[in-house]
């Protein structure tokens, strides 16, 4: 199955395998060290790993491999990288190619995640702020 | 783009429909070559709004918090007429349906509608969808807050959110801002409620796992009093312990009301309260200036001082019979007194309910330019409302709209009737429902008699996904089908009104399609030889029960 | 009169993937709007070389299936079911017609 790394070079080991029911909050010492977590989705349809993926990066702030495993497919790269995901499994004809210009398919978010992408709320506060007149003296 | 007193959408809101857009149209590329299956694809145009049903595919056109500009109307004629048969169907979520769009013009249909400012994104799909609210807001005389700002907040929130876009089903906002929920949000996946508390401060009440469907249930209120900035942040966690704890396993007990039952309140409360505690002062928590630049733009238009009493009115009143009918039941309170909300009818005598032509939008249009500040609302019962009409004009909008054929004077009476598009349309459905509201519609036609039997909510659904709202119907009507033939399961006693919301209760076996009619005149006969003064149907039928009715229908079918 | 009041009688249906038209593979596999068209199975072996048949040319279709009908003495095809004979007919009222101010 071809596997497509956003960063090739970083280490695989030790990893961690988890089942999509598994409660992440839950891992505790488990996660020490580890440099590869392997999700999966076992219907492109079941999203519980995005939830586990935003709770890995953002709650527990884990920083190594975030990898997509199962029914992997290239229209949802733009919700999978938002979420962390930062390796994919999937045999799925033109992935490669999609999955360098999925970053730059929505060039505005609304919610703010894990990626440190601004959204458009924090735009809109910072062009209202840059245009408020500085007082007179 | 001429002053809207709503939301208007800017740079940010538009880049990111137009990229949906043309990502969409990538998806329908590859899926007309074949690059992509009907299994993968399937996702990608339901959370476009695009259904497969009967005949064609049906397009579900987002209109959020039921709130339309003149502009935006005449586009939805145009698209109607040039990628559809010239008529669309308004439903009871706000949205507006085309039923015989192609796949091939569905981007160009979708382009259109980016051009003022509307999508259909997440109309349909296990996603968060359309967020409906009280299409009275902002005009009624009860309102503490106008819901529609907290609406648009949960727009944006949930739109392509990348964590909730493949849910175990999909997920139904509904926000009231005023006691008298006019948005049923208490049979919602979530439902927000408005209100002041002792301090004086307004926040939401926050209820959780109310629906109808196969399983109706009404909400429970996981949280009292949630202040307003907070609200993304609970969502989340609300969403966030759906996605992960919602059932997969089965399609029919996905929904978060079967997980509220199976874990029971107690404990969805526990599990929102623990994630939320962890998130609340997060990223998601909303900066007073971002929700007042929101809540601005849908200040009132101003509305000068008019006078209350005027002496044309009074004497057309007293006069014309049917124009007093269609003030009484068609018009109603403003919360200044010199205005009326008018609600166009889109249930004229033997029509299917809800449609409207390309011709009709666009007359209502030009009424809403001329006569309530160039908007329109959608209501829940598959009728349009004019928010702000100036007591002076009734004359000329009842005049307008007698001319479209929208001035029925039924609003809220027997052949306001809500149906699903049932079985002529729909793939989902077991039974027809247009049919069967016609032959109501035309039996019970008559005006002054519909004026006497007074208030009654007649919602008649085509299958037990009971998109016509049966189960809060006062008389409730669900197609079912048995061994090939089309049958009606009547219910009685459903309420979504002032505050009050109750599930009806099955009558007794269900009736063949030609006994419809029969048995709905027995039920009002029973009501109105029963009642006392000042009840309603539905009243009468809380006091006295469902025997009388029960006896009275079986007998004469 | 109709025959074959049992349902062995089928048709495969489908709707067109580029505009959801409902439409009927006819004996030359080619799909048509046109159900008096339509090839038909006789018995059960029939109507599974017929969905084979209808999947192999599935590609220009969505999900095709098969509709059981029955065949009048003088050769019309009917579906059985209502939900088929609303499909292969159309709506069972009148839609109001684009420019039309009023219900007619």
């Amino acid at each position: 199955m071809p596997l497509f790394r956003l960063n090739p070079k970083a280490p695989e080991a030790p990893a961690l395998t988890l089942a999509n029911t598994d409660d992440v909050l839950q891992l505790g010492a488990r996660l020490h060290g580890v440099k590869l977590i392997v999700l999966n989705f076992p219907k492109f349809t079941d999203g519980r790993a995005y939830s586990q993926a935003r709770l890995l990066r953002e709650r527990l702030g884990y920083q190594g491999e975030l990898r997509a495993t199962g029914a992997v497919f290239l229209d949802q790269l733009p919700f999978l990288l938002r979420c962390g995901f930062s390796s994919f499994e999937s045999d799925q004809k033109g992935f490669g190619e999609a999955l360098e210009k999925a970053r730059t398919l929505f060039s505005v978010v609304y919610q703010p995640v894990g990626d440190g992408r601004a959204t458009a709320a924090e735009l809109r506060l910072k062009r209202r702020n840059a245009t408020v007149p500085l007082a007179a003296d | 783009m001429p002053d809207t007193h709503f939301y208007r959408y800017d740079d940010f809101d538009r880049t990111l429909i137009a990229e949906r857009v043309e990502q969409f149209r990538d998806q329908v590329r590859r899926r007309l070559s074949g690059e992509l299956t009907e299994e993968q694809f399937k996702p990608l145009r339901l959370t476009n709004g695009l259904y497969l049903q009967l005949h064609a595919y049906m397009l579900r056109i987002a209109i959020p918090y039921g709130t339309l500009s003149s502009r935006q109307l005449r586009k939805l004629a145009e698209i109607a007429r040039k990628y559809d048969r010239g008529y669309g169907h308004f439903t009871t979520r706000q949205n507006l349906q085309l039923n015989w769009i192609k796949l091939e013009d569905a981007p160009d249909a979708l382009a259109a509608l980016a051009e003022v400012d509307m999508h259909a994104m997440q109309t349909s799909g296990n996603v968060v969808r359309n967020v409906t609210a009280d299409h009275f807001a902002g005009a009624a005389a009860d309102e503490i807050e106008d819901p529609r700002i907290w609406c648009e907040v949960v727009r944006q929130w949930s739109t392509l959110h990348p964590e909730f876009s493949f849910l175990p089903r999909k997920f139904k906002i509904a926000i009231t801002g005023s006691p008298n929920d006019r948005a049923a949000v208490r049979v919602h996946d979530i439902g927000l409620r408005l209100w002041r508390n002792e301090a004086g401060e307004v926040g939401f009440e926050v209820i959780v796992g109310g629906g109808q469907g196969r399983t109706p249930a009404i909400g429970v209120t996981i949280r009292d009093f949630l202040p307003k900035q907070h609200l993304l942040s609970y969502l989340e966690a609300i969403l966030r312990t759906y996605n992960l704890l919602g059932r997969r396993d089965n399609l029919y007990k996905a929904r978060i009301k079967i997980l509220v039952h199976e874990i029971g309140a107690e404990k969805m409360r526990e599990e929102v309260e623990a994630e939320y505690a962890a998130m609340k002062d997060s990223a998601l928590k909303l900066a007073p200036e971002t929700i007042e630049a929101i809540a601005n733009q849908f200040a009132p238009p101003p509305l000068p001082h008019r006078s209350a009493i005027v002496p044309e009115v009074e004497r057309l009143r007293l006069e014309d019979r049917d124009f007093a009918l269609w003030l009484k039941a068609n018009t109603n309170p403003h919360r200044l007194a010199g205005y009326r909300i008018v609600t166009a009818s889109l249930k004229p005598a033997g029509a299917p309910p809800g449609d409207a032509s390309s011709v009709q939008m666009e007359g209502v249009a030009d009424i809403a330019d001329a006569y309530s500040q160039g908007e329109v609302r959608v209501s829940h019962e598959q009728n349009l409302v004019f928010p702000h009409v100036v007591i002076e004009d009734l004359p000329s909008v009842y005049a307008a709209l007698k001319r479209l054929g929208f001035a029925e004077a039924n609003v809220g009476k027997i052949t306001d009737i809500i149906a699903c598009p049932g079985l002529d349309y729909c793939a989902l459905a077991n039974a027809r429902s247009i049919p069967v509201a016609q032959r109501i519609s035309n039996h019970f036609a008559d005006l002054a008699r519909q004026h006497d039997i007074g208030d009654l909510k007649i919602k008649i659904s085509g299958c037990i996904n009971a998109c016509g709202h049966h189960h809060v119907g006062h008389i409730g009507i669900l197609g079912v089908d048995k061994n090939g033939v089309e049958l009606y399961q009547i219910s009685l006693g459903g309420d979504v009104d002032f505050g009050k919301t109750a599930i009806g209760t099955i009558l007794g076996p269900a009736v063949t399609a030609d006994k419809v009619v029969e048995a709905v005149d027995a039920l009002v006969a029973t009501y109105l030889e029963a009642r006392e003064k000042g009840e309603r149907f539905v009243d009468t039928y809380r006091r006295i029960g469902a025997q009388p009715f029960k006896e009275r229908v079986y007998a004469a079918v | 009169m109709a025959k074959n009041l049992s349902g062995e009688l089928q048709v495969a249906s489908a709707n067109r993937l580029s505009d959801g038209v409902v439409v009927f593979l006819d004996d030359a596999g080619q799909w048509t709007p046109r159900l008096d068209q339509a090839a038909l199975a006789r018995d059960g072996r029939g109507a599974e070389i017929l969905l084979e048949r209808a999947r192999v040319e599935g590609a220009s279709v969505v999900d095709p299936f098969l509709v059981a009908v029955s065949e009048d003495d003088d050769g019309t095809v009917t579906p059985l079911s209502l939900r088929e004979k609303i499909r292969a007919s159309g709506l069972t009222f009148d839609a109001i017609a684009a420019e039309a101010v009023r219900y007619a």
